[in-house]
């Protein structure tokens, strides 16, 4: 009985928090397009980056973060709320502009934009940095746990990590990287928790979480990089060998090196498929989740509010499924990066063959 | 499209924000997470091998002690068989011993009368010869006088005799 009310309660507030949530985002864009909803603009403005942070129910007012930019005219540091607003401030405003939408530029003495070299902290970079002391506090936070304690086993949450911690390092990277796990765990690991961390702090909508931050290919293409740094920094001879020598008939390398070219590329096609997996994961969770929403305010303009209202329910369902999917996804995309890249690793720390192929 | 442009300046500080994020963890997290875990790890493998032994042995050494405890009894018995086999024995052996003891003794005995009654004889033998002798000589000595008188004598040494013996 006391469940049924708690939930009815639970059930009101989220619908009338939805309506609010409906009065602004229509608020929003009406002077656009009055009435409609550009679910387009809605879906690339939450998946993209932003010079700010929003708050919940609140589209006019976002937590200012600082803008770091190095124009024309040297450094220029000030806060988001300048120029958020569409103000110009020191020569730099947001474009609204084909080439740089929704980037500051800086507008030149002949009315022009420049793109200067941004080093802003965006919503995505204090995303990072929330993900990043958060990974800290945690791995810190157990290691203190072994050296006060020493073999207790971690209880509660501490041994939850400690459970992720053993089944990534001791039944996955082990396995595969053998006698060299000590030396590329680290990397490893700090990638498995820092892209889980990221992954589930992009499912949490309010602030310190809510950034797309796995789904952004910039953040996605760091960690393949050093993924593939990494590999082809550690490759043995005969890693290299086996990719401009493979062990396969001589025509197939000489006169035209089909299977060297072959090699060759997959060196490149690993890394960039580990960049799109994981960026196209977390981009494609968070973007149904966005359309299940705004699928109730499409069909408030489309046909009434009472067919919107009536949306809510089956299309709040949708979402809570989604997101349930999305932390499995989290977990399985962050598991996926790390079990790949050992996988790579492991391929190019190869030793010579101890059967002879003559 | 902007979603598939990635941003430079995020590049920048994600790379940042990882870098010292590896350099932290990797000089202060991770090694010393990881060797604790492996240790005790270690830990509990060694003491299960361990309680495992135990329990083996426990077992073992009921085994051991039930085994050790049969053969003591089998010991015992045969011990005591045996004791009762040599007693019975001593007491045979003894016994056998006495019989032939006394046998000994006994036929020592006939062989020392023998000798003494052969002794005795040959005494006799010798003392009678010497006796007759002496009569032969008092009776030769003595031949003259008359019948009675040297019947007297024979009488008179003969007492002698007797009287000596």
């Amino acid at each position: 009985m006391k469940s049924k009310i708690i939930t009815a309660v639970v059930a009101l507030v989220i619908v009338v928090l939805m309506g609010m949530g409906y009065d602004s985002s229509a608020r929003h864009h009406s002077h656009e397009q009055a009435g409609e909803v550009d679910v387009k603009e809605l879906i690339f403005e939450h998946l993209g980056d932003a010079y700010g942070w929003e708050v919940p129910f609140n589209h006019s007012q976002s937590i200012p973060l600082p803008i770091i930019v190095w124009g024309k005219d040297g450094l220029h540091c000030f806060m988001s709320n300048r120029i958020t607003g569409g103000e110009t401030y020191e020569g730099y405003k947001i474009s609204t502009s084909e080439d740089y939408h929704g980037k500051v530029v800086q507008v030149l003495d002949d009315g022009s934009e420049y793109r200067p070299w941004d080093f802003s902290i965006t919503k995505n970079v204090a995303g990072i940095a929330i993900a990043a002391v958060l990974v800290i506090v945690m791995v810190m936070s157990l290691k203190r746990w072994y050296a006060r304690n020493g073999m207790k086993a971690p209880r509660r949450l501490k041994g939850a990590l400690e459970l992720v911690v053993d089944f990534v390092y001791t039944d996955t990277i082990r396995p595969i990287l053998g006698k060299n796990a000590p030396k590329y765990a680290s990397y490893l690991m700090t990638a498995f928790f820092f892209i889980l961390t990221m992954n589930l702090l992009g499912l949490i909508v309010i602030f310190p979480g809510g950034a797309n931050l796995t789904g952004n290919i910039a953040v996605t293409l760091v960690l393949a990089v050093l993924t593939f740094l990494i590999t082809n920094f550690s490759g043995t001879k005969e890693y290299w060998k086996e990719i401009f020598w493979p062990d396969v008939p001589v025509m197939l390398k000489f006169p035209a090196p089909i299977m060297p070219l072959v090699e060759l590329l997959g060196i490149f096609t690993k890394p960039m498929a580990l960049m799109i997996r994981l960026f196209a994961n977390m981009m494609s969770g968070h973007m149904v989740v966005i359309v299940l929403i705004s699928l109730i305010f499409v069909f408030t303009s489309q046909f009434s509010v009472g067919v919107g209202a009536g949306t809510i329910v089956p299309s709040l369902a949708f979402t809570l499924f989604m997101l349930l999917l999305d932390t499995l996804i989290s977990f399985i995309q962050a598991y996926v990066f790390t079990l790949l890249s050992a996988i790579f690793i492991s391929m190019a720390i190869v030793e010579p063959h101890t059967h002879e192929t003559k | 499209m902007e979603l598939f442009t990635p941003e430079f300046g995020l590049v920048f500080w994600m790379f940042v924000a990882f870098a010292c994020l590896y350099f932290i963890l990797a000089k202060w997290g991770w090694p010393f997470i990881i060797k604790s875990m492996e240790e005790r790890a270690d830990l509990i493998d060694k003491g299960v091998a361990y309680a495992q032994q135990a329990k083996a042995n426990l077992d073992n050494a009921k085994a051991e002690a039930d085994k050790l405890i049969a053969e003591a009894q089998s010991q015992q018995a045969d011990i005591l068989r045996e004791a009762a086999r040599m007693r019975t024995e001593l007491i045979e052996k003894a016994r056998s011993d006495a019989a032939e003891e006394e046998k000994k003794v006994r036929a020592a005995s006939q062989i020392s009368l023998e000798q003494a009654r052969k002794e005795a004889e040959k005494q006799m033998r010798l003392e009678m010869g010497d006796l007759a002798l002496q009569i032969a000589e008092k009776v030769i000595r003595r031949n003259l006088s008359g019948d009675d008188a040297q019947r007297a004598l024979v009488d008179q040494y003969l007492n002698e005799v007797e009287t000596k013996n």
